[in-house]
């Protein structure tokens, strides 16, 4: 499931991945460390939503 | 966590804000007559209506009791609690002594019931049997003060019997004080019998000795038992005065119609003396002249109950919807029944309340929290001509203020309107409000609390700095800090350190209501941060080595240019809509199945989209200008010095104190490499956006002050997306017009780095960048702070290397 940034739109595409966080393609969103954040605005986890 | 119970539907707690939690009692054969025929001719539907009605009427929990001589307990009470379980959002409250109908039941209820009652009649084997259901099941259980001798009369022996319960409940079997609702039991003193002219003296000593001796319990009353035997409408002004008076003891539950209990307030001053010299037993001929008084007394219960009745619940459902329709003639239907001020203390701030809980659940978004503000807002203006205004003594008050040097006030004025709207006074301040002003302002209108706001990253600063002021002079009040580019480490490391009150990080509005609260409770501390909580991440390009061959490419002009023929209409194609709905507007699907968000979408977020767009578009609220221009430059370490025809203008660039150490400054060449070019841009929609945000918030209109707030953020930012396009085709690094959605993710050669954002926090770069660009020739201007005037307004220096992207220093 990819999830969508509410503060900037941004697509967390688990097929893809988030080399600006340094997360290989096949991470599931709620597999993702606690530490990161959204690669574009730094929003925390709980301000994306499902977008699938 | 609070002691509550609960419904398949929602969570009630026991210690209601206003008390006493209401608990309906209608359903119960021996008390009802309705019900009871229902229940004999076992007509459920009808036995549900009496269920709904109560709650319709204000019952918080539905206390169910089928013990009906020659039915059968077990079968009605399960038949019963299956049918309400679904259909009544009030958690119930199950009226049975039997262990085994209660063991029958309590699995079938999909929450928290309470089990009624438990009590040592029988020496404790009863007892036993329930209180291991209720540790079983979860449920809270009432607990009545009868022994082996009878009913408890004094107050000695009611504190006795509670005592003797509390032990085998709590020391045997594990039960938690709050679990407990003790029932002292009262008796009438309107019967004349001498020995009884005390028993209200005794139960409300009982509660008060109760509750010290035995902390966290809570307490429930057959309230109306006091006045047995008197007429109908003097039993309903006698009931009134004594809930009010076991209230005051510490009751939090009563067991009452909530139809028939007058507000205190609508009581008069002669109607509470004979009352209270009945219940306290001043005068031996008190009963007397309570009968005498009341003698003429109508009771007009029948005639006028159905409709008044549901005029609260009307009220309520329209706060909770945002439905302003009809507000004032139910106001004044209202206003024949209660006092305005109690229409707003009893009614209104508890909707409100519900309001902000079902916020915090994330069942209602905020756009429809913003409309039940407007309904609070509105009806207390209705009210307010027939108050003696709205008291200021007694209602927590907060001091709230943009910090110096910061324009944002969108925020702050959330908290505003949220407090205001949830019964504080709210002393609102504005914009670039300095520390002098703050501290003047607390001490003139003792205030109890100071709330600062501030978007701006020196805003944070400052109000640390502020702190430092603030104790420099000894202020007492607590300071509840907000803003972008605050975090909870920062208040709790920078922040409270510096001032001997508590200061308190508050995430968004609500965590500002929940500060007021916790004041009020004598509970807020200051912001505390744990080193070992988890740190964020510092995303950023996984850059190793810069690419320094790069050529730079041609640019069409070098110099500055404004441009003010921007069609409006072009800015809605590079809106992002997410960042719009979802985050600025509040539309987030959340829990959401994706069928039911789409459904949002086309009926309420797309509709109010157009109808705003149209309205910008066609009354010229959009005014869309640039000042923008290229120029020769060369870097050199963490400096980019522009050649200008006016002479040299230097940008010093932060640098990443981490891994891989970026600078704005690396993307571009040095002297020695051949120099290269940057752009810049200062795009803005105009003053008349903002001006029309403004006269919205004036006039109330929550709503669509935040919404259309946000789509000027909006549009600036796609006025900027657009501009970057159009330089990059400029300089030829991209063909044509591409997609939006690619943008958002930066798809494009470069980038565009925002003065006052991560890359370069540092607004004080606006001062260079004017003497380049000019934009005061389009409108725009700066603050002492360096921001930019009208707020609408967003400003970058533009990298053309294909490596430059987004990081934080």
């Amino acid at each position: 499931m990819r999830y969508i940034c509410t503060c900037c739109g941004y697509i967390y595409d688990p097929a893809k991945g988030d080399d600006m966080n340094q997360i290989p393609p096949g991470v599931a969103f709620e597999d993702l460390p606690d530490s990161w954040v959204c690669p574009l605005c730094y929003a925390d986890r709980d301000k994306f939503d499902p977008l699938d | 966590m609070k002691a509550s119970v609960a419904s398949l539907y929602q969570a009630v707690e026991l210690h209601q804000e206003i008390p006493p939690l209401l608990l309906g009692e209608r359903c119960n054969p021996n008390g009802s007559k309705a019900f009871r025929e229902a229940l004999l001719a076992e007509d459920w539907d009808a036995c549900l209506k009496l269920a709904l009605d109560q709650e319709a009427r204000g019952a918080q929990v539905l206390d169910l009791c089928v013990a009906y001589a020659g039915r059968d307990e077990v079968a009605d009470m399960v038949q019963l609690t299956t049918l309400f379980a679904g259909s009544c959002k009030a958690p119930l409250m199950f009226d049975s002594t039997s262990p085994d109908t209660l063991e029958q039941v309590l699995p079938l209820y999909p929450g928290r019931a309470i089990i009624n009652s438990i009590n040592l009649e029988d020496g404790g084997t009863n007892l036993d049997r329930i209180c291991r259901l209720a540790k079983k099941y979860g449920a809270a259980v009432v607990a009545l003060t009868i022994s082996l001798e009878g009913m408890a009369l004094t107050c000695e022996k009611k504190v006795e019997v509670a005592k003797q319960i509390y032990d085998l409940a709590v020391n045997k079997h594990g039960l938690r004080p709050q679990d407990l609702l003790f029932d002292l039991l009262t008796f009438t003193v309107g019967s004349g019998d001498e020995s009884m002219r005390s028993a209200a003296i005794e139960t409300l000593a009982a509660i008060r000795r109760v509750k010290e001796e035995l902390p966290g319990v809570g307490f429930t009353l057959g309230v109306s038992n006091i006045s047995f035997g008197l007429r109908p409408a003097a039993r309903k002004v006698l009931n009134s005065v004594f809930l009010h008076e076991a209230v005051e003891a510490g009751l939090n539950t009563a067991i009452v119609d909530a139809a028939k209990v007058l507000p205190y307030a609508a009581i008069s001053e002669e109607d509470r003396k004979i009352c209270l010299d009945l219940l306290y037993n001043r005068d031996p001929e008190a009963l007397m002249i309570f009968i005498d008084h009341f003698e003429q007394a109508v009771d007009n219960d029948d005639a006028d109950d159905s409709d008044s009745l549901r005029m609260e619940e009307l009220l309520h459902q329209k706060l909770l919807k945002g439905d302003k329709d009809g507000l004032e003639d139910l106001l004044s239907g209202l206003r024949g029944r209660w006092q305005p001020l109690d229409i707003i203390n009893n009614l209104l701030v508890p909707a409100m309340r519900e309001v902000g809980d079902l916020f915090g659940r994330g069942e209602l978004l905020l756009p429809f929290v913003l409309q039940s503000a407007e309904v609070m807002k509105q009806s207390v203006a209705l009210l307010e001509p027939y108050m003696e205004k709205l008291a200021d003594e007694g209602r927590t008050s907060l001091l709230l203020a943009t910090v110096a040097g910061d324009v944002h006030d969108i925020g702050k004025n959330l908290v505003d309107i949220i407090l205001t709207n949830n019964g504080y006074k709210v002393h609102n301040l504005g914009i670039k409000v300095p520390a002098e002003e703050i501290i003047a302002k607390a001490r003139e209108l003792q205030v109890d609390v100071i709330g600062l706001s501030g978007l701006l990253v020196k805003s944070a600063l400052l109000m640390k700095e502020n702190l430092a002021q603030f104790q420099g002079v000894a202020l007492q009040q607590p300071v509840l800090l907000g803003g972008a580019a605050l975090t909870r480490k920062f208040v709790a490391q920078d922040c409270v350190p510096n001032y001997e009150q508590p200061v308190v990080y508050c995430a968004d509005a609500f965590a500002g209501l929940k500060a007021m609260r916790d004041f009020e409770a004598g509970q807020l501390v200051a912001t505390d941060w744990s080193d070992n909580a988890v740190v964020s991440n510092r995303p950023g390009p996984p850059t190793d080595v810069l690419d320094r061959s790069f050529v730079p490419p041609a640019v069409p002009f070098t110099g500055r240019r404004t441009v003010t023929d921007v069609d409006p209409e072009i800015l809605f194609k590079y809106l992002n809509e997410a960042a719009l709905f979802r985050g600025r507007w509040g539309y987030r699907r959340g829990k959401m199945a994706k069928e039911e968000y789409e459904k949002l979408n086309e009926q309420t977020v797309l509709p109010l989209f157009h109808r705003l767009k149209d309205q910008a578009l066609n009354e010229g609220w959009l005014q869309p200008k640039v000042a923008y221009g290229y120029f020769d430059c060369s870097s050199s370490g963490n400096d980019l010095l522009i050649h200008s025809g006016e002479g040299d203008k230097l940008f010093s660039f932060p640098r990443q104190e981490h891994a891989p150490g970026l600078c704005i400054a690396d993307y571009f060449r040095t002297r020695e490499e051949g120099g290269d070019v940057a752009g810049f841009f200062v795009v803005t929609i105009g003053a008349a956006l903002a001006e029309k945000t403004r006269e919205l918030y004036e006039s109330d209109s929550y709503h669509d002050y935040l919404m259309l707030h946000g789509l000027g953020v909006e549009l600036t930012d796609a006025l900027a997306e657009y501009w970057h396009e159009r330089m990059r085709v400029e300089m030829g690094i991209q063909q044509g017009a591409s997609d939006m959605a690619a943008y958002v993710a930066q798809g494009y050669q470069g980038s565009r780095f925002g003065f006052g954002y991560p890359s370069c926090p540092d607004l004080g770069a606006h001062l260079p960048l004017f003497e380049l660009l000019r934009p005061e020739e389009i409108g725009v201007s700066l603050t002492e702070s360096f921001e930019m005037v009208p707020e609408m307004t967003t400003s970058a220096i533009v990298a053309h290397h294909p490596q430059a992207k987004y990081f934080a220093v």
